[in-house]
């Protein structure tokens, strides 16, 4: 079994009817990872149905404007339009050898309920997604999806009606149900074993970039960089790197900027604290109780963080920087029209800070940015943005 | 002095008598209020007081709880406020015992050293902590060795099966046996194995077993009264507070007329 902490943070705060749950878990995901039957069948579904690998593109134009040579993995391409998936169906799997007929998940932007959706259909499992109110109004075009998929999507209207609420509402329905039901997390966050399981379930990404930046530059990269809400397409885009000496950025959300008290940037502003069984870094008041995140980017509007995150932010391992949601814009408009990507507002605050980094690169120098998702599901919330400015 | 839990606890035992212990969100209607409906309590016999210090996200609390805790955030409480409210209700002579229902947060982000010698200071005689189960209590536990500090109530589930003993082990006031899955408050729906499981529990320790979550009337409790010591009522006592106004004698009522049941029964 593996530890339930990094460093000081992980950890399963959890009521204790999930404890031997928590358990069960963490021996069936052993088994199954060590198992080469599930791996085979995991990378099947990654490759014919996910449309694995995807590309390790030169973005010639960006690079040029930005002054130093960029590459995007992009996991924009996959099915379901990001790298969600990669997770769900790894987690869905696991559901499935373990028995259960039912699985729940929460959802911020709707790509993690999309996915979950996705994977209950492709598999056959009942699923119930939980939304917060404020998102479901943000990201109508992804409720109206899960549906499509057979999904039931539940409104929480509790707290702010956003991601960390949704989470709550999910964990309470596991708790009661947790006997035939498997709960689907979406981002690297959660008690033990789920951050583990769900950067095991994401590393592909890393894998392939690793694989793919040999094999076009003959060299690794200088640096890696990868937006960070609670962390997901990072830990999967740094896991293979982590032993090399490359330099890993995860980009947090400023929001309005981290001044101004509105915006999600658990590791610039937040204290170690406990939320959605974790401990980890985590925006608090005075008395605390958790502040409500701010980000342009439902994606990223989260106030807390992956431990594993936590862990390498103190040990240096990564830099974590932030971006507010004008630079990210301005970014997403510039990969629109220099690349021809739409990007997800959450790819492009990674966007944003690569290129206030690329300032510090020369030319020759090689940079990954996890382009995480498309941003499609966005196009209303962009509109919005230049409209009323 | 002997922990006021403890001692209620052990008197009760001695006399055969079940205990019967309320939950209230602290800070409602106000503090003021909540300090009458406190003492409402002791007059009517309650053994020992939860006061639910309101959390922004109450994640083992059902829609009942959630609505209280978020009405008391939004007038101002916080954990400091109910500190001094149990404070000055020690100094007007109370002697019921008082539980704190928290969550980690809540102490971790107080600092643990500081919030057990506020308990201390204040008279705060127990602790639950929903979120706090047995493996991760080790960090707060080290601070909680002292004689004078609050007991941590360990709580068991209908699923705990063979954890029990690890629970149990070193426990002290009073085991909380939650009677169902899922969170508090959603009334009468018992686990099905219930009985077997806290058979199970009573069997593995010499502490009172209380048993909590979706309990309305004592005749909820009836089919288990002989596997346990008392009943805990949470949400529905939060729900009648709130529906009456927090009438005091409507409080009082309530806690009398459970209490006469339950005794009726035994």
């Amino acid at each position: 079994m593996s530890e339930p902490y990094y460093g000081e943070y992980g950890g399963q705060f959890v009521s204790e009817s999930l404890m031997n749950i928590l358990q069960e878990l963490e021996v069936a995901f052993h088994a199954a990872i060590t198992d080469t039957d599930f791996l085979k069948e995991y990378h099947y579904y990654l490759k014919q149905y996910v449309g694995r690998p995807v590309p390790l593109y030169h973005a010639n134009r960006l690079s040029e404007a930005y002054g130093t040579k960029i590459y995007l993995k992009r996991e924009d391409l996959n099915h379901t339009g990001a790298h969600k998936i990669n997770n769900v169906i790894g987690q869905i799997l696991l559901a499935k050898r373990m028995g259960k007929k039912k699985v729940i998940a929460e959802t911020g932007a709707g790509q993690h309920g999309v996915a979950t959706a996705t994977g209950a259909a492709l598999f056959g499992m009942e699923c119930t997604v939980f939304m917060g109110a404020e998102d479901m109004k943000r990201q109508a075009l992804n409720v109206f999806r899960m549906e499509m998929l057979g999904a039931k999507v539940v409104q929480v209207t509790s707290g702010s009606n956003t991601l960390k609420d949704a989470t709550n509402e999910a964990l309470r329905t596991w708790a009661k149900y947790a006997e035939d039901t498997f709960y689907v997390i979406g981002s690297a966050v959660g008690p033990h074993p789920y951050p583990r399981m769900v950067k095991e379930f994401q590393r592909i990404i890393s894998v392939e970039a690793k694989q793919q930046i040999l094999e076009q530059e003959g060299r690794l990269p200088d640096v890696v960089m990868a937006c960070v809400g609670g962390g997901s397409n990072s830990i999967g885009m740094f896991a293979e790197f982590l032993e090399e000496r490359v330099r890993l950025i995860g980009v947090e959300a400023a929001g309005f900027g981290i001044d101004t008290g509105k915006h999600a940037s658990a590791m610039a502003l937040g204290k170690p604290g406990i939320l959605h069984g974790m401990k980890s870094y985590l925006l608090q008041d005075f008395d605390g109780n958790v502040a409500l995140a701010h980000s342009i980017s439902a994606g990223l509007d989260y106030p807390g963080v992956g431990p594993e995150h936590a862990y390498l932010k103190d040990s240096g391992r990564v830099t974590y920087a932030c971006v507010t949601d004008e630079e990210a814009m301005a970014a997403l408009t510039e990969l629109c029209r220099l690349e021809g990507i739409i990007p997800a507002i959450e790819s492009a605050h990674a966007l944003a800070y690569a290129k206030k980094y690329a300032k510090e690169m020369t030319a020759e120098q090689v940079m990954v940015v996890c382009l995480s998702g498309r941003g499609d599901k966005d196009v209303h919330t962009v509109a919005e943005y230049f409209r009323e400015k | 002095m002997e922990n006021r839990i403890v001692a209620a606890m052990a008197a009760l035992g001695g006399k055969k008598e079940k205990a019967f212990i309320t939950y209230l969100t602290a800070g409602l209607p106000d503090l003021e209020g909540m300090k009458e409906l406190i003492l409402e309590q002791e007059a009517a016999g309650v053994t020992v007081l939860e006061l639910g210090i309101p959390f922004s996200d109450p994640a083992a609390d059902g829609p009942v709880i959630q609505a209280a805790s978020y009405q008391s955030i939004k007038q101002g409480t916080n954990v400091r406020s109910v500190f001094q409210a149990v404070k000055e209700l020690r100094k007007e002579g109370l002697g019921l015992p008082i539980l704190f229902m928290l969550y980690y947060n809540t102490v971790y982000h107080y600092g643990l050293s500081d919030f057990v010698t506020s308990c201390i200071d204040c008279g705060v005689d127990g602790l639950i902590i929903p979120d706090l189960p047995k493996e991760e209590q080790g960090e707060l536990s080290a601070y909680l060795e002292r004689a004078d500090a609050p007991v941590l109530i360990q709580l068991v589930s209908p699923v705990s099966k063979e954890r029990i003993p690890l629970i149990v082990e070193g426990a002290k006031g009073f085991i909380y046996c939650v009677s169902a899955m899922g969170v508090t408050g959603q009334g009468g729906s018992f686990h099905k194995e219930l009985r077997e499981y806290l058979s199970a529990v009573g069997s593995h320790t010499n502490l009172p077993v209380m048993m909590g979550f979706g309990i309305r009337t004592a005749k909820d409790v009836l089919p288990v009264a002989d596997l346990i010591d008392g009943a805990i009522v949470g949400s529905h006592f939060v729900n009648l507070l709130m529906e009456s106004g927090y009438d005091r004698k409507v409080a009082g009522e309530y806690c009398r007329e459970f209490k006469r049941e339950l005794h009726a029964v035994v």
